[in-house]
């Protein structure tokens, strides 16, 4: 019975081995630093590859045509900014003023992002403020 | 009023968990019978405190009462009634009264159904219990009050999330959340059983019920989820690997492994440390999905406010992860196995195979998901993983456990498994590779596609070989066809309900993969009276109106869409503006049929509606998933019920014995020789 202890344990490592294996090359893949615009903007480093940045819209500046699914403006974080052109649906909740998460590439000194995220609260932070005031 | 009646319910509910507690320990250390009676009368009537505080809350969202906090946030006067009772769950607190409320009315449920379980194992559970519901009294009281007053007390309230008003909003917390608070019982259970030093297997069949009704609430509700994420996001997905889905998933995923294993403990006294650490894992996860989403530790697109309570969760983890760990090494003799795995391929090596393959899984969707703080402590730089992280390892192991399904009616116990095995499933895999020729042949070359399709023609026909195997059988001993096929299943209700779940997941499956594969999206520009091609759809916009909802007014556009068969459907999208919020709203407009889903979400217009902006999605197969849930669900009910009828005659051969369930595995083994 030795031996049939030494199968499954075999057999459950196979298992995991090959979920494991599958897991390191989908992290290849799907590896996306995430940061702050300003750490994009401070260090340079990251300009080469594809990067997921948080930050908040610009007033100025904004632009956001649906006709043509595009959306210029700047993101900014800590007195930093980043110029970005996004093409796609624009989110419903998507403005001047947001925190959102933008997904892409820098291109000709300005990030291309195809992934627009709005950070949805379950509550309304905005309207609890107006309602202060 | 209500405030008072809802406090004071909460804070009698948390000395009445408390007075259960002294009263169990007391039970146990001074062997007082009398005094487990008194326990479980305080876990009665902490269970009616919380119907109390949950009465007073919902009396205070429905009269409109604005002086609390949580009405002005969550509710208004033009609310439809249905969504002011839905807000009682829209947000944070109102979630955590309803999770209590569902832990002490089951806890309750199960300590008077057990009133006779007595001495240390009936003392303990009831422990266990009013530990569990007094954290979460204590959480209201001191973190998260629903009752909470507001500082200005305003005419009317802020109103409910245009995405929180749907349907399926309405159903989909309860549900997670009976799940959720289910997974206590069990656990409290096993608690109770290695406390006391319990040796026999009984008490897993025992938790058996509340695995299943738990493991079948966290399914309906996750799928609500998607289908709500599917209806109101509007960007077309029901499943996004967003942390707070993960942290649902990662319960189901043990929990499903839960309700195979516990078989095998059951008849064979086998993996019961294995189970052990089942049924404290999934009521952890359980705990750790409200931890992660409330603690901010992890950005979310659902961005809740990281609020104090994630603190409480985190002590409550720990203390459950330290003392369940404990008790499984100090009780590890308890534990040893009473059989030795026969074969691999035989029922027992196939159910710790999904076991291990399940763990597995949710081993990497919570490494996925926690990647960020992973990845910050290594290097100091945040890392998220994407979609195809998940996909990769998903895809090919999920089709691997639906093939591992597909083999369950042709799995039998003892040495020769291995043969009997492959004999049995000759027929239903050249049928599934006949099924994989056809699909193949009406032009879809993709491998995933063909391999999903393979393994649906093998499971289909090998569960119709072995029901009508087992019906032959009860003809030839002489009952008409339709008396023997609701006998078999009347008599068996735990195998075909498995089944049945077995089959649901199958349509789910081929609808995530028909879905994930052939998905058509595209961005139209349209001017009025013109139109634009997708996929051989014609999409055609007519004219864009206003109309006034009950609590909204919306901008409507009408698209005429020809498929490619020149079939024509109007359809409706449009962006709805709520009266107590600046942000717009997309209410996708949906047509759904068995083989594709037409989905249009209208992103703008320009110019009076010269011009629209819309997102066409042609998803091919969606209506697969929520059809597989419907049968899952049905699956699970049926594996749920007891016996409907009486026994044949046929099956009254020894009067004495009532109940044969041991030797159901006998019938399985033979039956498929």
């Amino acid at each position: 019975m030795v031996k049939m202890r030494i199968k499954v344990v075999v057999t459950a490592a196979v298992l995991l081995g090959a979920i494991g294996y599958l897991a390191v090359a989908g992290m290849k893949t799907g590896w996306v630093y995430y940061m702050d615009v300003a750490k994009f903007v401070d260090n340079g480093q990251f300009y080469a590859q594809r990067v997921r940045l948080h930050g908040t819209v610009a007033k100025d500046g904004f632009t956001s045509s649906a006709a043509t699914m595009t959306a210029h403006f700047s993101l900014t974080a800590k007195d930093k900014s980043l110029p970005v052109v996004y093409r796609g649906p624009i989110p419903d909740l998507f403005e001047a003023g947001k925190d959102v998460v933008v997904e892409g590439k820098m291109d000709n000194g300005e990030f291309r992002a195809d992934v627009l995220m709005t950070k949805c609260a379950s509550k309304y932070e905005a309207k609890k403020a107006e309602h202060k005031s | 009023m209500t405030v008072m009646i809802g406090e004071f319910s909460l804070a009698m509910a948390m000395l009445a968990a408390a007075g259960a507690l002294l009263a169990a320990l007391a039970s146990i250390r001074l062997e007082m019978p009398a005094a487990l009676k008194v326990a479980r009368w305080m876990i009665g009537a902490l269970a009616g405190l919380m119907l109390l505080a949950s009465g007073a809350l919902l009396t205070a969202l429905l009269q409109g009462d604005f002086s609390i906090s949580y009405v002005t946030e969550y509710t208004e006067k033009a609310l439809p009634v249905g969504y002011k009772i839905a807000a009682f769950w829209a947000g944070q607190e109102g979630s955590l009264l309803l999770w209590s409320l569902m832990i002490a009315v089951m806890s309750a449920l199960h300590v008077f159904n057990r009133r006779d379980q007595q001495g240390t194992e009936g003392a303990t559970v009831v422990a266990v219990l009013a530990v569990v519901c007094g954290f979460f009294a204590a959480l209201m009281l001191f973190a998260a009050n629903p009752f909470a007053l507001a500082e200005h007390v305003l005419a009317d309230g802020q109103g409910l999330n245009p995405l929180l008003q749907d349907p399926a909003m309405i159903a989909h917390p309860p549900l997670l959340f009976l799940g959720y608070a289910g997974y206590t019982i069990p656990f409290a259970m096993m608690v109770g059983a290695l406390v006391s030093g319990r040796k026999d297997n009984n008490w897993v069949a025992e938790t058996r019920r509340w695995s299943v009704v738990s493991w079948l609430f966290l399914s309906i509700g996750i799928l609500l989820g998607a289908q709500w994420a599917y209806l109101e996001l509007g960007w077309g997905g029901y499943w996004g690997w967003d942390p707070v889905e993960n942290a649902s998933l990662l319960p189901w995923l043990t929990g499903t492994a839960l309700v195979h294993s516990i078989m095998v403990q059951q008849q064979r006294g086998m993996l019961k440390l294995w189970n052990a650490l089942l049924f404290s894992i999934t009521f952890i996860l359980c705990l750790f999905g409200t931890y992660l989403t409330r603690s901010g530790i992890i950005q979310s697109v659902h961005g809740f406010a990281p609020s104090m309570i994630a603190t409480f969760f985190l002590v409550l983890i720990l203390a459950t992860t330290v003392f369940s760990l404990m008790l499984i090494l100090v009780r590890r003799h308890q534990l040893q196995s009473e059989h030795q795995l026969e074969s691999l391929v035989g029922r027992e090596g196939m159910f710790l195979a999904t076991n291990v393959l399940l763990t597995g899984i949710m081993v990497v969707v919570l490494i996925g998901t926690i990647f960020p703080v992973i990845s910050n402590a290594l290097s100091g730089q945040e890392v998220t993983v994407g979609a195809s992280f998940y996909n990769k390892v998903i895809a090919p192991f999920g089709l691997l456990l639906a093939a591992m399904m597909a083999m369950g009616p042709a799995l039998v116990m003892g040495t020769d498994a291995a043969r009997k095995l492959v004999r049995a499933m000759i027929v239903p895999v050249i049928f599934g590779l006949l099924t994989a020729v056809a699909i193949y042949l009406t032009g879809i070359k993709n491998g995933w596609a063909l391999l999903c399709a393979a393994i649906t023609g093998t499971l289909i026909v090998s569960y119709l070989i072995n029901l009508v195997k087992q019906v032959a059988l009860r003809i030839q001993a002489g009952e008409n066809p339709l008396a023997a096929f609701v006998h078999l299943l009347d008599g068996n209700h735990r195998r075909y309900g498995g089944q049945t779940i077995h089959i649901g997941m199958m349509m789910m499956i081929v609808g995530i993969t028909g879905s994930g594969l052939f998905v058509e999206k595209q961005d139209l520009s349209i001017k009025e009276g013109q139109s634009a091609q997708i996929a051989g759809y014609d999409v055609k916009y007519e004219k864009l109106i206003e109309r006034r909802g009950p609590n909204y007014k919306a901008v409507q556009a009408t698209i005429v869409v020809t498929d490619p068969k020149g079939g024509v459907q109007t359809l409706y999208p449009e962006t709805q503006f709520f009266d107590k919020t600046t942000q717009p709203h997309s209410q996708i407009a949906l047509e759904s049929n068995a083989r594709r889903d037409l989905y249009i979400n209208l992103s703008a217009w320009e110019a009076n509606g010269a011009v629209v902006a819309m997102q066409v999605i042609i998803n091919p197969l969606v209506s697969w998933i929520w059809v597989g849930g419907i049968v899952l669900s049905v699956g699970g009910l049926i594996s749920l019920l007891p016996r409907l009828l009486p026994l044949p005659a046929s099956e009254q051969v020894e009067p004495t014995v009532p109940k044969p369930q041991p030797a159901k595995s006998k019938k399985r083994g033979t039956a498929v020789a």
